[in-house]
């Protein structure tokens, strides 16, 4: 089957502009989108510049956009792509910064985001001799995580990343998830502020596209909002986080919904000076439609009498 | 030009292990990887990792395993040491946060695998290479080693008999730099990327046996090649674990009937008992996953079923699997002692790059990350210890401009119309059909013949691209280059062992030849040629 490839192309050496080359090539059937690369980049044009290692699904080295979807070229076969003609776009992954073709910065795309959140266990070199005794279950979880290709496709999907890319990002947050949730793990204080931190799991806006996205079935949206799950339950470090839920959590108790304006002061701190003011230039125009929120003056709900002694009722019990 | 105590090279399980160890014994330690280490072959990996851990086994037990597997050409003392110290090693893995299987009592859980005598293979589900390497690569992290990643060695520098260093080639910056070291690890796992089809990674092609025999360092036992027994063969080839087998699937004709072979057989002559069962039953075998049951399919061999779904499009809970042998890890590499020393001063290696004669003529299944780990330790550490007390000698200060040359005089010339994909494909063919599963003088010579033929078109092809920054045509250029001077030796050790041992079967010689070849084959460069001599496996 003749298919032609409309690659992207970017090259540092020259002016760094973004252009496209066609490759028309002959390909076998049964032939994966990575076999024809390796032909296109032998027979045709040798500078063409693409990452690959073990050519059968195990590493996660070679994912680029096919037809605008990202995939490993690898397990990906042509003949999936060529349904409505014989022409396939390869384009690098978005939210990323490329060096050359498809070839793009792994370290500012994920790796210095992965290392900012110490990832390792502060394991002892020697310590007692024989068998830890775990049960399997938990580990089955880790396993589950630890088939991560570090390929980046959350990344990639994330909703996030291309509004803030200082975000840590799934990708970093998931790796995160296997070291809080590894039994062997003795004390994750340190870590957890991190993962609370500003560009932190509280930045993710649980859209899913992670979980979409990502090639092993890991649910990276899942792996994050476990690890708020555990900063509620050994206290939240991040002080405009836990603010932001204790005013949602008494505004809900004492009115039986939430108090918008309310939450937006409280969130900041009431005595933060220069965050209220940073508020000011949202408020103005919202009162300009008519829709600003006016705080604390928040008439109570129908039932929100009902919804208060829910409240009472789970704090006692916590108690 | 940066300086370290140790410079590793290969940044695979056996890389990291080395590293690591380093750096904990004190030295200053650079990692020199071609992919990012997570990227290596060692991810590939599947089935398990050995340790002698239950009741009913022993170190003596894995020591006996390994002897029957390796055939006769097993150095017993490595064999020894490597089986004191296995379980050691993985319960260090598992201190570190490889969440291996556990059984029901939370202890380690061990499959049967290969021709183990018992289920002793700790394991990840069917990911085990891959989880390993990223909890080494953790470890390698946190010990904030220098990390050359995406950085391709194209030569050792060596003066008065000793390694003193290496020169890479940084793929994103393309540049070439020193890298002076007291003592250099080559970690840069196998070369069967000659073969084809094989069930190695496209940068599994020889670089560090290739420059440390340039160099003067010895290959030892190169003729003996493991191929995989159950492996799909279409495409690339795609390896199904053997631990299937001990897991309970069986091999099959084409129609789902069982085929009588001995399933705890060395891998070697389950190979050959699978393509005479082919030959004999007309055309194929396959392996039947379906008698260990849909939930232990899912559950213990989840990647399994997930890569024969996209790679091969089978559904292996209802699909039978075609296999055949496919060309897997060699025995043979870098010839060490068990502190990694190669023969050549300052110059060490580990992992499937090197021999050390635990492997013999034939590798047990499970040993190989076993080996990996054990090996990397010791070898990390032999190497600390051998910079701190190694005459400090200075980087030869010409050798970076004559690399420049050497790399620049690729870039002249006129490869009329040839490819270093035709060359590579054409080697691939000729090592699977000539020096494969089943040898004879014949075949060896036409193979020879033919890998003459091949270096002289390599020498002739040109680096048509001009670019510095990821130019992956130059490095390829190397890694082609290091595949066909190791298949002549492969060949030339192959054509010199007239017996049948272990991975190496000759039709013309069948049977084993004790009185004149329990002996290792080693070769050297002399002169520019190859010269293939026996040594005595030492018992």
């Amino acid at each position: 089957m003749e298919v032609t490839f409309k690659v992207y192309r970017k090259d540092p050496e020259k002016d760094g502009k973004p252009g496209r080359s066609n490759y028309t090539v002959e390909v076998p059937d049964g032939a994966t989108v990575l076999e024809a690369l390796l032909k296109i980049r032998d027979e045709m044009d040798s500078s063409l510049a693409f990452r690959c290692s073990c050519l059968r699904g195990h590493c996660g080295d070679c994912m680029v956009r096919v037809n605008g979807s990202s995939r490993l070229t690898c397990t990906a076969k042509v003949s999936a792509y060529t349904q409505k003609g014989p022409e396939i776009s390869l384009d690098p992954l978005r939210n990323v910064p490329v060096i050359k073709d498809l070839v793009f910065d792994w370290d500012a795309f994920m790796w210095n985001k992965i290392r900012a959140t110490k990832p390792w266990l502060d394991a002892s070199e020697t310590a007692a001799d024989g068998e830890s005794i775990i049960p399997d279950a938990p580990l089955q979880d880790l396993r589950k995580v630890m088939s991560c290709y570090n390929c980046g496709m959350c990344d990639e999907g994330c909703s996030v990343l291309p509004v803030d890319f200082d975000f840590l990002g799934p990708a970093a947050l998931t790796k995160a998830y296997r070291f809080v949730f590894d039994p062997k793990e003795k004390d994750h204080k340190e870590r957890m502020k991190v993962l609370e931190g500003p560009k932190g799991v509280w930045d993710c806006v649980h859209c899913y596209e992670a979980d979409e996205h990502c090639p092993r079935g890991i649910e990276p949206t899942k792996r994050i909002i476990a690890i708020r799950d555990e900063a509620f339950r050994a206290g939240i470090t991040n002080e405009k986080v836990a603010r932001h839920h204790q005013s949602f959590a008494a505004s809900v108790k004492e009115s039986g919904w939430l108090d918008e304006g309310r939450l937006a002061v409280e969130s900041e701190g009431l005595t933060n000076i220069s965050g209220l003011m940073k508020l000011l230039p949202t408020a103005a125009k919202a009162m300009v439609r008519g829709k600003a929120p006016i705080p604390y003056m928040h008439s109570k709900r129908p039932g929100a009498e009902q919804i208060k002694r829910i409240f009472e009722k789970g704090e006692a019990e916590k108690k | 030009m940066p300086e370290f105590d140790v410079v590793v090279i290969g940044g695979g399980v056996s890389g990291l292990r080395a590293a690591i160890a380093a750096k904990r014994a004190g030295a200053s330690v650079a990692l020199i990887s071609k992919t990012h280490p997570l990227k290596s072959n060692s991810a590939v990996a599947q089935g398990g990792i050995n340790a002698p851990l239950g009741k009913d086994d022993s170190p003596e037990a894995l020591v006996q395993d390994t002897l029957a597997a390796g055939d006769g050409l097993c150095e017993r003392s490595v064999v020894q040491s490597f089986a004191a110290e296995a379980a050691r090693e993985v319960l260090w893995l598992d201190r570190m946060g490889v969440p291996f299987n556990r059984d029901k009592e939370g202890r380690l859980d061990r499959r049967a695998f290969g021709s183990n005598s018992r289920s002793r293979s700790c394991f990840a589900d069917d990911r085990t290479g891959h989880i390993v390497l990223q909890v080494l690569y953790e470890q390698f992290q946190r010990e904030g080693i220098a990390r050359f990643e995406e950085w391709f060695a194209t030569s050792l520098a060596v003066d008065g008999g000793a390694c003193l260093g290496a020169v890479a080639l940084g793929l994103r910056s393309g540049k070439l730099d020193s890298f002076s070291a007291r003592a250099v690890i080559l970690a840069t796992g196998s070369f069967t990327r000659m073969y084809f089809p094989s069930t190695v990674s496209v940068g599994t092609t020889g670089d560090g046996q290739a420059l440390a025999y340039q160099s003067g360092a010895a290959l030892m036992d190169m003729e003996m090649v493991q191929f995989h027994p159950t492996v799909f063969p279409k495409g690339q080839g795609l390896l199904i674990t053997e631990a299937t087998l001990g897991g309970g699937a069986e091999i099959v004709n084409p129609q789902g009937a069982a085929i009588q072979i001995v399933k705890g057989a060395p891998r070697d002559r389950l190979c050959l008992a699978i393509v005479a069962a082919a030959q004999n039953g007309g055309g194929s075998t396959c392996l039947d996953l379906k008698p260990m049951g849909k939930d232990k399919i899912l559950s213990h061999f989840p990647q399994t079923h997930e890569l024969l779904r996209s790679v091969a499009g089978l559904d292996c809970t209802k699909d039978l699997i075609p296999i055949h042998p496919v060309a897997h890890r060699p025995m043979g590499g870098i010839e060490t002692k068990a502190s990694g020393e190669t023969s050549l001063a300052g110059l060490f290696a580990v992992g499937e790059c090197a021999c050390n004669g635990l492997n013999g003529a034939g590798r047990l299944a499970g040993n190989t990350l076993a080996e990996a780990v054990v090996f990397g330790k010791k070898v990390g550490e032999a190497a600390a210890a051998y910079a701190k007390s190694a005459a400090k000698m200075s980087f030869p200060a010409a050798k970076l401009a004559a690399e420049e040359k050497k790399l620049a005089a690729l870039g002249f010339g006129d490869a009329a119309g040839d490819t270093l994909g035709n060359v590579q494909a054409e080697v691939g063919r000729l090592m699977n059909e000539k020096v494969g599963l089943t040898r004879d003088a014949g075949g060896l010579q036409a193979a020879l013949d033919g890998i003459k033929n091949l270096q002289e078109r390599h020498q002739r092809l040109r680096v048509r691209n001009p670019s510095k920054i990821y130019n992956y045509e130059l490095t390829s250029h190397f890694e082609v280059g290091a595949m066909l001077t190791l298949a002549e030796v492969v060949a030339l050790a192959a054509q010199a062992r007239k017996e049948s041992r272990g991975a190496h079967y000759r039709k013309d010689f069948p049977a084993a030849d004790d009185g004149n070849w329990k002996n290792h084959t080693v070769a050297r460069l002399s002169q520019g040629a190859a010269q293939i001599e026996k040594k005595p496996v030492a018992n």
